[in-house]
C-alpha cells in the first residue's frame, strides 16, 4: 500500500511524526487508488478510524516523550514540562523543551476525514498533555519537598499543614456526615422495600455496609471534597498567581510547590480516608435506623449482620481508594490554581474547570480502580 | 567564562511572547554598587528584564549572568540559592494577602534560614523601622495604602541582606512625598549597605533622583546609556522625546496619525 518514497521519508523521521507521516502516506495512497465507489467509501471510513487511533497513538508517544526526556543538551536541567509555577502560560513558549515537542505535520488537504482525524488527534493530545502535566506537577512537588528534607529542613511549617487539615478535614465532617446519612437512609429504604418482597430484609445491612465501604463512601467524599476543598484551593492559588504573589514567593528563592502545594496535598491525602470513614459510619448508622423502624431488625442483630458481611478487604479497598482520590483532587486543584491566566475571570474559569476535572477524574479513577481490583481479586 | 566584575550581565538576550518580540538582542551590564535606572515606555519590556535577571522567565536566546552564575543555565536548586542574594519589589507589591505585615517580612527568614524566632523578630523590626512601618506590624496588606505596601515590600526584599535589589516602578501611583521617601530610601541603602539596585520606571523625577546611570529601552534594545547629566542632554531623538513628553518624534510615529485623525 505504502509507496517506496513514503517509506524512505518515514525512515528520516523520528518518534511522534512517524505515525503522522504514516497516516499522510496512507491517505495519499487511498486518494490515488482508482477504486470503485463503494470500496472507496469503505476505505474512507476505515481510514478515519485508523487515523483517529493513530493520532491518539501520537498523543501517547507525546506523553512518553515527556517521560523519557531530556530532549536536548541545553534543556537537560529544566526537567519539568510544567511551567515553573511563577510563569504565565503566555510565557511558556520561552521554554525550549516546549518548542522541541514533536509537532503534528499540518495536513493542508482540507478533506473532511482528515479534519475529523486531526480534531480527534488534537483532543487526544491536549488530554494527554494535561494528564502528563498533572503527573509531573505531583512529581515536582514531591521532589521539592524531599529536597528540603534531604537538607535537614521541614518542607513546610506544621502550623500551615494543620491549618489546611482543619479546613479540609475537620470542617468537612458535617457535610460528609450529613450527606452520607441521608444517602444511607434512602438506600436502606429503597432496597428494603424491594427485598421485603422476597423476605430477605436481613440483606440490607450488608448491602449498605459493603456498598459504602467499598464504593460510595470514598466516591461521595471525593466528589464533595472536590467541590468544597478543590474549588477553594484553585481559587486561592489562582488569586495568588494573578496578584503575582506566587511569583514573589519564587523570587525570594522559596519553592512555591513545596511551600504552597505540598501542605495542601498532604492534608487532603491524609484526611480523605478519615472523611470517607466518617461517611461510611454515618451511612451505616442511618440504615440501622431504617432497619429498626421499618424492617424490625434490632440494633445488635443489625451489627452482627454488618460484621458478617463486611470483609477486611472491602475496608482496605475503600481506604486505599480514598488516598488516591485525595491526591488526585489536591493535585488537579492546585495545578489549575497555579496555571490560572487572565485575571479574575480566569480564576473563575479555572475553578469551574478544577471542580469538573476533579470530579470526572475521581469517578474515572474509581472505575479504573474497580476494573483492576476485580481482575486481580475476583469475588 | 565571564568576568566577575559585573554584578549582572545580560548578553544578547532575545525574548518573545508568542508573536510579540519584547527584547531583541538586548545587552546590559550592571556594575557593583551603582543605581541603574532603566527607562522606557509602558509595555516595552522593562519588567521583563527584571524577571529575566531573577530567572522567573527564561529568554529565547542569549545568556544572563549574576556575578559568576549563569542564571539561564542554573538548576532549580541553585537558582533558588542565587535568588536569595537578590531582592525584588514588585509594581503592585505582591505581598501575601493572608499574612500580616510582620509575617510577610519574616517569610524569607522563616523559610530559608535557621534563625530563632527572637532573631527573626529583631531583624523584622529593624527592617520595618528602616522603611518607617514599625507601627503597622499586625495589619494585613489589604489594610495598608499603596505607599505603605510598597515600603513593606521593600522591607521584605531587604530582609535577607541582598546584594542586588530590583525595583519595578517603585514610585508609580504614589503621591510625590511618599515617592521621594522611597527614592531616598533606595539611595541611602546603596550608600550605607552598598546594595546595587536596578530600577525600572518611567517617572522622570524619581528616575533622575535615584539613578547614578540611566539606560533607555526602546524597541527591545538599549538605545542610550549614560550618566544622568549626559542622559538629559542626549541627542537621540527617542530619548529627547521621552524626556520632554512631547507627542512629536519617533515614538508613536504612525499611531499618532491614527489618533489625530479621530
Amino acid at each position: 500500500m505504502i509507496s517506496q518514497a513514503a517509506v524512505t521519508r518515514l525512515a528520516s523521521l523520528k518518534r511522534g511524526p512517524i505515525v503522522a507521516a504514516l497516516l499522510h502516506a496512507a491517505f495519499q495512497d487511498v486518494r490515488d487508488a482508482k477504486l470503485p465507489g463503494d470500496l472507496r467509501q469503505v476505505f474512507r471510513r476505515a481510514f478515519v478510524m485508523l487515523a483517529g487511533l493513530a493520532s491518539m497513538t501520537v498523543g501517547f508517544i507525546d506523553l512518553a516523550s515527556y517521560i523519557d526526556r531530556p530532549v536536548d543538551e541545553s534543556d537537560a536541567e529544566t526537567r519539568c514540562p510544567l511551567p515553573r509555577a511563577g510563569l504565565r502560560p503566555a510565557e511558556l513558549s520561552s521554554f525550549p523543551h516546549r518548542q522541541v515537542r514533536p509537532r503534528f505535520p499540518a495536513m493542508t488537504d482540507a478533506n473532511p476525514p482528515v479534519l475529523i482525524a486531526q480534531g480527534i488527534g488534537h483532543l487526544a493530545r491536549t488530554f494527554l498533555r494535561e494528564v502528563g502535566s498533572v503527573f509531573w506537577f505531583i512529581m515536582n512537588t514531591f521532589e521539592e519537598a524531599f529536597e528540603r528534607i534531604q537538607h535537614g529542613r521541614v518542607p513546610f511549617r506544621a502550623t500551615s499543614f494543620f491549618r489546611h487539615t482543619e479546613r479540609a478535614g475537620v470542617d468537612s465532617v458535617p457535610l460528609a456526615g450529613l450527606v452520607s446519612f441521608f444517602l444511607g437512609l434512602t438506600m436502606a429504604l429503597l432496597t428494603g422495600y424491594q427485598l421485603q418482597r422476597f423476605g430477605t430484609e436481613r440483606l440490607i445491612p450488608g448491602l449498605v455496609a459493603i456498598g459504602f465501604t467499598r464504593e460510595l463512601g470514598p466516591l461521595l467524599t471525593g466528589i464533595m471534597l472536590a467541590a468544597r476543598i478543590g474549588a477553594a484551593y484553585t481559587a486561592e492559588l489562582g488569586t495568588m498567581q494573578v496578584s503575582e504573589e506566587v511569583e514573589a514567593i519564587e523570587a525570594m528563592g522559596i519553592g512555591p510547590l513545596r511551600f504552597l502545594v505540598a501542605p495542601r496535598m498532604l492534608a487532603l491525602v491524609l484526611l480523605m480516608p478519615c472523611l470517607s470513614t466518617v461517611s461510611n459510619i454515618a451511612a451505616i448508622f442511618a440504615s440501622s435506623l431504617v432497619c429498626k423502624a421499618y424492617f424490625s431488625i434490632a440494633f445488635p442483630y443489625f451489627l452482627d449482620l454488618v460484621k458478617d458481611s463486611l470483609l477486611i478487604r472491602d475496608i482496605i479497598t475503600g481506604i486505599l481508594k480514598s488516598f488516591l482520590f485525595g491526591l488526585l483532587i489536591s493535585a488537579i486543584a492546585c495545578y489549575r490554581g497555579l496555571t490560572v491566566k487572565g485575571g479574575a475571570a480566569g480564576v473563575g474559569t479555572s475553578t469551574t474547570s478544577s471542580v469538573v476535572t476533579a470530579i470526572t477524574a475521581v469517578i474515572g479513577f474509581d472505575t479504573l480502580y474497580n476494573v483492576v481490583y476485580t481482575t486481580f481479586y475476583p469475588t | 567564562m565571564t568576568t566577575p566584575t559585573h554584578m549582572v550581565e545580560l548578553r544578547d538576550v532575545s525574548m518573545q511572547f508568542e508573536e510579540k518580540k519584547v527584547l531583541d538582542g538586548f545587552s546590559l551590564n550592571v556594575e557593583p554598587q551603582e543605581r541603574l535606572v532603566i527607562m522606557g515606555q509602558t509595555g516595552s519590556g522593562k519588567s521583563t528584564i527584571l524577571r529575566l535577571i531573577l530567572g522567573t522567565l527564561r529568554p529565547n536566546s542569549g545568556s544572563i549572568f549574576f556575578k559568576r552564575f549563569e542564571i539561564t543555565r542554573l538548576q532549580r536548586r541553585k537558582l533558588q540559592a542565587v535568588r536569595q542574594h537578590m531582592g525584588m519589589v514588585y509594581q503592585y507589591s505582591a505581598l501575601l494577602s493572608s499574612r500580616n505585615v510582620r509575617d510577610n517580612v519574616a517569610l524569607p527568614l522563616e523559610e530559608l534560614t535557621d534563625k530563632s524566632r527572637a532573631e527573626i523578630d529583631k531583624i523584622v523590626d529593624e527592617k520595618l523601622d528602616l522603611v518607617g512601618m514599625k507601627d503597622s506590624k499586625d495589619l494585613l496588606p489589604e489594610e495598608l495604602s499603596g505607599g505603605m505596601r510598597k515600603r513593606v515590600a521593600l522591607a521584605r526584599a531587604l530582609v535577607l541582606e541582598p546584594e542586588l535589589i530590583l525595583l519595578d516602578e517603585p514610585s508609580a501611583g504614589l503621591d510625590p512625598v511618599i515617592a521621594s521617601v522611597i527614592d531616598e530610601l533606595i539611595i541611602s541603602l546603596s550608600e550605607t549597605a552598598k546594595v546595587t539596585s536596578v530600577t525600572v520606571t518611567h517617572e522622570m523625577d524619581s528616575a533622575f533622583r535615584i539613578g547614578t546611570r540611566m539606560a533607555m529601552l526602546y524597541q527591545g534594545k538599549i538605545i542610550e546609556e549614560a550618566e544622568p547629566e549626559k542622559f538629559k542632554q542626549s541627542k537621540n531623538p527617542v530619548v529627547a522625546q521621552f524626556l520632554s513628553g512631547s507627542t512629536e518624534g519617533p515614538i508613536l510615529e504612525g499611531s499618532l496619525d491614527a489618533i489625530t485623525k479621530k
